[in-house]
């Protein structure tokens, strides 16, 4: 008996060198250290290379040959009271190990390529103190708020965009920015309340030009015109560019519900107009990037009950949730104000709205250990105008935007569960001027080789839209890649 | 019986993958096989003083308020009926009815030497201590347990915690438990919807009810007879010694060969060894769990405390589906006959070839502050990060050939009631690792499609 498949899973069954020969020895000597981490490579590989494509030289292949070492450690100081550190090292090979001329990000910012100074190796350092009704938190930290698939009260930390439209909801742990800030929670009966005070801005960062996932709608910083000056952003130094939040949270049996507000800045600065240039016989704008400051009001709520009598599944485990965000003050661009500035108005270029994020959804556990999840989910730009471009929280380049999610996964039993599978299908439906966005279909492959290390193919496709709509614009970036993680 | 091999003619009738007709049945202990046939008896075959002790009625006054249960009050007086056999052994679910700590070391195992590990520290926090708390003191609907999960292993998962508030249910309010996940990767608190009760876990042959226990009321019980059992979990020879995290002690070696199925103080080990059993069969009430996959359930209930040592669970169609056996210890004396609980479970989904233990190490009763109830039981908990009560076990395995050993399949008792048949493939898996006192290993194998798979 025995073949080489089974060697092998017994071999691989031990494979952890670093738990083995690292954490455990750190563990031993140091009782108080906690020591642990993950070392994780992503490929990602376009289907074809399509040349040309809006402003881009779609001449490579590789949109991320990703490896991410991380450790975590905490030490335990005295009841209570602990230490926490984690550090991320980052290389990125697409830059290195292709020959394009349409990738050139890491020569705007290194940090493309690889994490080499403090702010991104240094990802969280921060002294917790943990009583029976109170938690405080001090120092450099990311928070993630909310409960829904994607981002609605979810607005505290900053992310890193580099991966655009791919951007899931598994990546925001290793995207988001963490920040410095001061967090206490205060607990009562099943009632906390969260209070946060941010004395550091961290902002998105959007996909650089000369990234894999830079827009092809975007042109490069050659062929810009106006006069786009330095952004000017909220400084820590400056107690009125503080940000502050608030999170109440109640469990009440099968209901569970909370409100959040957070006085914020918008983490995606918007080009103000602050002067005009005449060259060449034309009038060219002065642009400076600002951050505007936010008003978000948020809500969650989730419930689960299961229903009985249900054909072919006899018993439906069944939950619903809720989660909305409020958002008041957003700056727009308004390329109306901006034509009229450029013809001598005396405007900025932006329009105030407020706008609204919601999503609802509802999960079933399935026979077969499956899940089925379908969310709907709508962006909303009150008093939207043609003219305005971007905003927080608003329609995608439309009054509203609609994103109805249908989410499907199971293991298979006949690999005794160590392969699973999950299919998400994300169609994107705008008005009242775009109408249909593209729709964007994923499908993930998992494999356990170990108690350790684990594997995954996955392929993302972005069909139909036009070539200026979310999905549309990205609909020569179908892709397929693989992820390897091993945790000591 | 005489023979090591009994041919069978029953198929394995749920898996259309699976060949008809070849199917041997095995004899797994050369202890319980050589006298398996003087040893089980059934009802008519009992002795007096066992028929003594037995109630044949099956249909009882019933219960004033709640009229699926017997009108006597438990824990009822001897002689019993099969149903109120049944009530007593509802007394030891997976986790023991008082409050307490526990560090769940978990596993699974394929037939190529995949396994996959975790340790979870428990707190639990029931509303009472005992079955009968549960039977008087709670309602439909009321929640009557809370269970917090911090995952510390393997490095995946830990950090990861659960929070289970499981609810007595009836046939109006069926929704068994509200279930709360923490994922630190995502830093988010989610509730999930509950497990689908007669579900294995994905990655192990545990089921949802196989933790949660199952209500007595839900089942049509019948006495098939008694056994002796000498042994339920078999260590294997490559593991001849573990080291138990046994609270105050501190770590404590435990040669593998002396452990015994009902713990060391258990009074009632007969001359040989052997701890004397019921035996009774659970039928699924198809107005309580209609579609119910487990259908069909075979206890070995120890005499004279009702613990469930060994149980079979069949599909509907009468296949073997997984069996069920466990390590009890008495860790709670001052309950009496009630103070045992599982020191470790292993379960084997024959279909899947799968073989799960779960072993409660530095398992100790803790009587929670009101402080402490308000604090940690609750979702948001989760959310600071928080290991309350750290604890530690050497339990893990490090290597696939030091796992657990099949269960004995005992293919020759009960015969009317008992359908143990399994594939051939499977049989000779079974022989290999009877030969050699471990698990032998290969690729492939059965892979059976049953409900829920």
């Amino acid at each position: 008996m025995g073949d080489m498949w089974s060697r092998f899973d017994r071999s691989i069954a031990k494979f952890d060198p670093i738990g083995r020969h690292v954490r455990k020895p750190i563990e031993r000597a140091i009782p108080n250290l906690r020591f642990k981490g993950f070392l994780r490579q992503w490929t990602d590989v376009l289907l074809d290379e399509d040349g040309i494509d809006g402003f881009r030289d779609q001449d490579f292949r590789f949109l991320q040959l990703q490896n991410l070492l991380e450790i975590e450690m905490g030490y335990h100081v005295a009841a209570g009271l602990d230490i926490n550190v984690v550090s991320h090292f980052l290389y990125d090979g697409v830059y290195d190990w292709q020959d394009s001329d349409g990738l050139f990000a890491d020569s705007i910012d290194r940090t493309a390529e690889i994490y080499h100074d403090r702010e991104r190796i240094l990802r969280e350092a921060y002294i917790s103190y943990r009583a029976p009704r109170f938690d405080l938190k001090l120092g450099k930290q990311q928070i993630a708020w909310g409960k829904m698939d994607g981002q609605f009260i979810d607005v505290v930390s900053a992310m890193d965009r580099r991966e655009s439209v791919q951007l899931e909801t598994e990546d925001f742990e290793w995207r988001r920015l963490p920040t410095w800030m001061a967090n206490a929670t205060f607990h009562f009966g099943q009632n906390s309340l969260q209070l946060l005070y941010l004395f550091d801005f961290e902002h998105d960062r959007q996909a650089l030009p000369g990234s894999p996932w830079a827009s092809p709608l975007s042109p490069p910083p050659s062929a810009i015109t106006d006069i786009v000056l330095k952004p000017k952003r909220p400084r820590s130094g400056d107690f009125d560019d503080h940000e502050y939040g608030l999170r109440f949270d109640r469990s009440q049996g099968a209901l569970t519900y909370g409100f959040v507000y957070f006085y914020a800045w918008d983490k995606n600065p918007v080009e103000h107009v602050v002067g005009t240039v005449i060259s060449g016989g034309r009038t060219l704008l002065r642009l400076r990037p600002e951050h505007e400051r936010l008003h978000h009001f948020g809500i969650t709520a989730d419930y689960a009950t299961t229903f009985s009598g249900i054909p072919y599944v006899n018993v439906l485990p069944t939950v619903f949730r809720v989660e909305a965000l409020y958002t008041n003050g957003v700056r727009f661009a308004d390329f109306g104000k901006r034509a009229a500035a450029r013809a001598g108005a005396n405007l900025d270029g932006t329009s105030k709205r407020d706008t609204l994020r919601a999503a609802v959804a509802t999960e079933f556990g399935l026979p077969a250990r499956s899940t089925l999840i379908f969310q709907g989910s709508l962006f909303y730009t009150f008093d939207w105008e043609s003219t305005l471009g971007a905003g927080f929280g608003g329609g995608i380049g439309d009054e509203w935007t609609v994103i109805p999610v249908a989410f499907f996964s199971r293991p298979f039993a006949f690999t005794r569960d160590r392969l699973s599978m999950e299919l998400t299908v994300l169609p994107v439906v705008s008005g009242p001027s775009a109408n249909w966005q593209g729709m964007k279909t994923k499908l993930r492959l998992k494999y356990k080789f170990s108690q350790y290390v684990t594997g995954q193919f996955i392929y993302n496709g972005y069909d139909s839209g036009s070539a200026t709509d979310l999905y549309g614009q990205f609909e020569q970036w179908d892709n397929f890649g693989w992820e390897l993680s091993y945790e000591f | 019986m005489s023979s090591e091999f009994e041919p069978a003619r029953m198929h394995y009738c749920r898996h259309r993958a699976i060949k008809r007709g070849i199917v041997i049945v095995l004899c797994l202990s050369a202890v319980a096989a050589a006298g398996a046939e003087e040893i089980w008896k059934t009802v008519a075959q009992m002795s007096a003083e066992d028929k003594a002790l037995f109630d044949p009625a099956t249909s009882t006054a019933r219960d004033a308020e709640y009229p699926y249960m017997p009108a006597e009050r438990y824990p009822f007086e001897p002689p019993y009926t099969a149903e109120e056999m049944g009530y007593r052994s509802a007394e030891f679910p997976h986790i023991s009815r008082w409050p307490g700590t526990i560090l769940d070391v978990f596993g699974a195992i394929t037939s190529s030497g995949y396994i996959n590990q975790g340790e979870t520290i428990f707190y639990a926090k029931p509303a009472g201590t005992g079955l009968e708390t549960y039977l008087y003191g709670t309602k439909p609907g009321d929640v009557y347990t809370s269970w917090m999960a911090y995952h510390t292993f393997p490095p995946e998962s830990e950090g990861a915690q659960q929070l289970w508030v499981p609810y007595r249910t009836d046939k109006e309010f069926q929704t068994k438990m509200d279930l709360f996940v923490y994922s630190p990767q995502l830093r988010r608190v989610r509730r999930q919807p509950e497990p689908r009760r007669d579900q294995r876990f994905a990655d192990n042959a545990q089921t949802f009810d196989d933790v949660l226990g199952r209500d007595a009321w839900e089942f049509a019980w019948e006495l098939l007879g008694t056994d002796v059992l000498y042994e339920t979990i078999r260590f294997p020879n490559t593991r001849p010694t573990i080291r138990l995290n046994r609270g105050d002690k501190g770590f404590v070696e435990r040669n593998t060969a002396s452990v015994k199925s009902m713990g060391d103080d258990f009074p009632h080990y007969l001359p040989d060894g052997g701890v004397a059993c019921w035996v009774v069969k659970a039928t699924a009430k198809d107005d309580w769990l209609p579609g119910y996959s487990e259908k069909t359930l075979i206890l070995w209930l120890e005499k004279h405390t009702f613990y469930p040592l060994r149980q079979e669970k069949y599909d509907s169609d009468g296949a073997l589906m997984t069996i069920e056996v466990r390590l009890a210890e008495h860790q709670l004396p001052e309950l009496g006959t009630f103070g045992y609980t599982a020191l470790s479970t292993v379960y084997w989904n024959i279909p899947n070839d799968l073989i799960s233990y779960s072993f409660h190490d530095a398992h100790s009763a803790h009587d929670w502050s009101e402080q402490e109830k308000a604090m940690i039981f609750t979702a948001e908990f989760m959310r600071r990060d928080w290991l309350y009560k750290p604890l530690k076990s050497q339990i893990l395995i490090e290597d696939p050939d030091e796992y657990f050993m099949r269960p004995h399949l005992f293919p020759g008792k009960f015969p009317g009631a008992r359908n143990v048949s399994i594939p051939a493939d499977l049989e000779a898996r079974v022989r290999a690792q009877n030969e050699a006192g471990h698990l032998i290993f290969e690729s492939g194998g059965t892979a059976t499609s049953i409900a829920g798979e």
